[in-house]
């Protein structure tokens, strides 16, 4: 087609109109409120809708508060947990991916379907499974006191929300890490091996950089809703000493009477998040012009 | 002054006490009637609240459908809104809310629409009013009214009662596990136990932030509930943080399950959360093993009834209001509860009489003595409010 | 392909991944166990019963008027969304795919901008917008609904892309080299190749909005618009019984059988018109991510 039928931009126009306005705008209404005014009754936002007159006052004592103030712990804190909970998901979810790739037998699509299960289970009913191990008089902890670990984990602890963290987003690593290895061409690594390469040098040297793409790819993909995870930690442990920056976003937005607060971490955790996605997005497209079976 | 007048019909009633000089100072610190467009009541400055519509004319006839109620967890008894939703022929649907910030927040920008409002304190009073919010009652459909305790029929944040009616007493203490401390802990500085390693993980502080920053600033040495002192707010707000690296303790409202269940072994909260803990718990453990601490130096004050001028069912929500403020009905109300209704018909004396108080938690009512040196909580200036938010965030945030 | 993998690395990759497997269900089984638990605990097994299913009388999930409200809310929520998403989503891909010249590049990114933006960014963002902005619309079921249709129109456009994509414009061509305008090719010639996908779409939209927890919190207006997530989560935090557990396997069956009967319909439907693959090309129809 030379040049693109009105059709196809009819097609397009409804679709494009409702991200326009509910996804895009939503964004610039943040922004208003982040960048606008307080009333002095109540200490709630007022949104200024004209981008000349914003107001950066709030936002640089929020960054002030993010880098040293208050606010300072939480930010380290949520990186701190999103960081290692990508760490150990990447050495649950990586192994499994690569046998799901490289296992052609009978039972793979048993695997697949057992390992796509937990999709379909509702994320909070996974964490409310763990809640009921973990409690006081609950199966985990009662039988990891047989063992003398006798250790209090819904009392505001960060290996509990750490894990809480893999649980619920492991399942949402393995399935990418599983598309990128199934695509890998693997008679480059049977080239490597008749030229002598022992399995773990083709390992090293062959397939992680065939695969460094897809895998930074998959990593950002679950970094990205960890970061605004709030409910894993409300569930798991509800402490001061555990709260994530998604907590704090849930509460200014939900619980107090200043969404501006909100706001300015929501544009903060944006533009932290718009620098992982362009790692994303760089990632993707020097995936798919990688060697391809 | 209000907590005179209240003292003194208690007084008749159970006889026998003196009205100390401690009153005064106990009040909260005075403040403007007005500012900012905030109508701020103390006891030292009571306040009539400005009225902007009329209330409902007399004698209208009940709505039906339902009746939207906008209230704390648990803080209704089940038995009470079945009994009221068959007298009535209605449905009632309940709204909860956990904090007193966030209902406000939630009721300013529309997420609730409740007809009856249940538990909120005069500290959201003033906003409520300043966002015109809440309609002036119309106390013809309230007979009952007679029954509230005199001495709060004409409060310092609401004079004439136009918009509130009284519904629960209650002071901030600490709730204990008793097979796991022991009286004597608190005989020295009471506060002191909640920053105490040995009960590190097993304690929590109250979500609201009047509160327990407050009990901080007691905690220091102070007694004003409503401080406006930034140096002694900021304080207050350190040894919160002193308290959170020591203890690690959850801020919640939950004590009530909590500790019953054995999950934590002691929580500053509300006196009337510890009553609702006997229900909670497990089969065949004694009530024995909740106790309460009250101290000296602590907020006593009451929550109330109101309704909302966007209300639906008006004529209703003021039958719910009634129907709570019959001696009965409150009875009842009660035992699931457990908190006091601010009834006069219901005293002291007779509640311990029914026997449904537990030995060890005899401390956890409020009486004539402890309503008197009790502190108020009165609505801060937004100036002020920030100082104390901003102390707060610093603390929950970790 | 010669599968290279020593047989001792092997087996102990499959410990791996039963190991995995176990701790994955194994908790989520013991919570729907325990939906079945004669007493109030959640933890301590009191003997079996239907107490919480329907047999008590307020406290059971089909007796409680605010589960069953809850549940009813959830359905009501996720038939509307598909009701709203599919056909702006079917729209929006074939728009998208086939539109040339400037602004298609914004066009497609803001397409797919949605998939990768937390949850809580969204939520948060439409929150103050219908609180502030569009105060038009009201907080609830009207403001989940423009949020759940938001957030899943990506998840539509992807999947019925990769379908049109597979598909090729040879058929449609083929159409208008016979006579047909290109209306007539699109409606009697592409949208019926196009089944599977929405298919697929329906299946994976009515799973996300049912399980769907942050938007759906953030745009609530309290009770009256609470669906089972917000209840079983506002529950947890106080007051839980094994009712909970039954509420929570209750979302889970809905989700199940709807992925099965949308499986079973594809891989029917794909035998049917002669395309290969069975259950494996609708489970990967079905699981497509940005993948």
């Amino acid at each position: 087609m030379r040049r693109a039928p009105r059709l196809w931009t009819l097609f397009a126009l409804p679709g494009t109109t409702w991200l326009i306005a509910l996804f895009a705008i939503p964004f610039y209404a943040v922004a208003c409120v982040a960048f606008g005014t307080i009333d002095p009754i109540f200490r709630d936002a007022v949104p200024q809708w004209n981008p000349m007159s914003w107001d950066f006052t709030q936002a640089s004592q929020t960054l002030a508060s993010l880098t040293s103030g208050p606010l300072r712990g939480v930010a380290i804190r949520t990186v701190v947990y999103v960081f290692c909970a990508m760490v150990i998901s990447f050495m649950i979810g990586f192994p499994i991916a690569y046998f799901l790739a490289r296992h052609s037998g009978k039972r793979k699509l048993l695997f697949l379907a057992l390992i796509i299960v937990p999709f379909w289970v509702n994320y909070l009913m996974r964490m409310l499974a763990w809640v009921n191990l973990l409690s006081s008089d609950g199966l985990f902890t009662r039988f990891m006191r047989l063992f003398g670990v006798n250790y209090n984990w819904l009392d505001g602890s960060p290996i509990t929300v750490v894990l809480g963290l893999v649980y619920g987003y492991v399942p949402f690593l393995i399935l990418p890490l599983y598309a990128t290895l199934e695509r890998l061409d693997w008679r480059l690594i049977d080239a490597a091996r008749d030229l002598g390469a022992n399995s773990r040098q083709a390992f090293r040297l062959v397939t992680m950089p065939m695969s460094k793409a897809g895998l930074v790819a998959a990593g950002i993909l679950i970094a990205l809703p960890m970061f605004g995870d709030y409910y894993t930690n409300d569930l798991l442990s509800r402490s001061p000493s555990t709260e994530m920056l998604g907590n704090q976003i849930d509460f200014f937005l939900n619980a107090s009477s200043q969404p501006q607060n909100g706001a300015l971490l929501v544009i903060v955790l944006s533009i932290f998040l718009l620098v992982l996605m362009s790692f994303y997005l760089r990632s993707t497209r020097q995936q798919a012009r990688q060697t391809t079976r | 002054m209000q907590r005179r007048d209240f003292l003194r019909k208690l007084a008749i009633t159970t006889g026998g006490i003196t009205v100390g000089g401690s009153l005064l100072a106990a009040c909260g610190g005075g403040s403007s009637t007005t500012s900012d467009g905030l109508s701020i009541g103390t006891p030292q400055n009571p306040i009539k609240l400005p009225v902007s519509t009329d209330p409902i004319a007399d004698g209208l006839a009940n709505e039906s459908g339902t009746l939207e109620i906008l209230n704390w967890a648990d803080y209704m008894n089940p038995e009470s809104i079945a009994a009221f939703e068959t007298k009535f022929g209605v449905k009632i649907s309940t709204s909860i809310y956990d904090t007193e910030e966030a209902a406000v927040a939630k009721l300013r920008n529309g997420t609730f629409k409740p007809d009856v409002i249940l538990g909120m304190t005069d500290t959201g009073l003033a906003k409520l009013i300043a966002a015109d919010i809440l309609q002036p009652l119309n106390k013809s459909y309230i007979p009952n009214f007679g029954n509230v305790i005199s001495g709060l029929r004409n409060p310092y944040y609401d004079l004439e009662s136009q918009y509130t009616v009284p519904y629960f007493l209650y002071g901030n203490g600490i709730g204990y596990r008793t097979d796991v401390i022991d009286k004597s802990a608190f005989a020295q500085n009471g506060y002191e136990v909640l920053w105490d390693t040995k009960y590190k993980g097993r304690l929590a502080v109250l979500d609201s932030y009047r509160d327990t920053l407050a009990m901080a600033i007691f905690r220091n040495g102070g007694n004003d509930a409503n401080s406006s002192d930034p140096d002694e707010i900021k304080k207050a707000g350190e040894a919160l943080i002193e308290m959170r690296e020591a203890v690690n303790p959850k801020v919640d409202i939950l004590g009530y399950q909590e500790i019953p269940a054995g999950n934590r072994d002691i929580q500053f909260l509300w006196s009337g959360d510890m009553f609702t803990a006997v229900q909670y718990l497990p089969e065949g453990v004694d009530p024995g093993v909740l106790g309460f601490w009250y101290p000296e130096t602590t907020v006593t004050k009451n929550d109330f009834m109101c309704i909302t001028k966007a209300a639906k069912s008006p004529v209703l929500a003021h039958q719910l209001i009634n129907f709570l403020s019959d001696t009965d009905n409150a009875l009842l109300n009660r035992e699931y509860v457990g908190y006091q209704p601010a009834l006069e018909t219901i005293t002291v004396d007779m509640l311990l009489a029914s026997e449904t108080i537990p030995e060890s938690l005899v401390d956890a009512l409020v009486t004539p003595e402890k309503y008197e040196i009790g502190l108020a909580q009165v609505t801060l200036e937004p100036e002020v409010d920030a100082l104390w938010l901003e102390q707060w965030t610093a603390f929950t945030a970790g | 392909m010669i599968n290279r993998l020593r047989g001792r690395r092997t087996s102990a990759l499959v410990y791996v991944i039963w190991g995995y497997i176990i701790w994955s269900l194994v908790p989520v089984i013991i919570a729907v166990i325990y939906s079945f638990n004669d007493g109030r605990s959640r933890t301590v097994w009191q003997g079996f019963s239907f107490r919480w299913w329907w047999q008590d009388p307020n406290a059971s999930v089909f007796q409680s008027s605010e589960m069953r409200n809850a549940i009813i809310n959830s359905l009501v929520l996720a038939v509307a969304t598909l009701l709203v998403v599919t056909p702006l989503g079917i729209a929006l891909a074939i728009g998208t795919q086939r539109i040339t010249g400037r602004g298609t590049n914004l066009v497609q990114g803001l397409t797919s901008a949605p998939l990768i933006t937390p949850e809580i960014v969204v939520g948060a963002a439409l929150l103050i917008t219908f609180t502030r902005l569009f105060t038009a619309v009201p907080l609830g079921f009207t403001a989940q609904l423009l949020g759940n249709v938001t957030f899943s129109l990506s998840s539509v456009v992807v999947i019925v892309r990769a379908r049109l994509v597979s598909i090729g414009p040879s058929f449609e061509e083929a159409a208008r080299d016979l006579g047909a305008t290109r209306w007539q090719a699109l409606r009697f010639v592409l949208l019926p190749m196009l089944w599977p996908s929405v298919m697929a779409s329906l299946v994976v939209v009515f799973a996300t909005v049912i399980d769907d927890f942050i938007i759906t919190s953030f745009l609530s207006a309290g009770v009256s618009s609470e669906t089972v997530p917000l209840r079983i989560y506002s529950s947890v935090r106080g007051g839980a019984t094994p009712a909970l557990n039954a509420l929570a396997t209750l979302l889970v069956l809905t989700s199940f059988t709807v992925l099965i009967v949308g499986l079973f319909g594809l891989s029917t439907w794909r035998k049917r018109h002669g395309e290969r693959g069975g259950m494996r090309a609708a489970l990967a129809d079905v699981t497509r991510m940005s993948s």
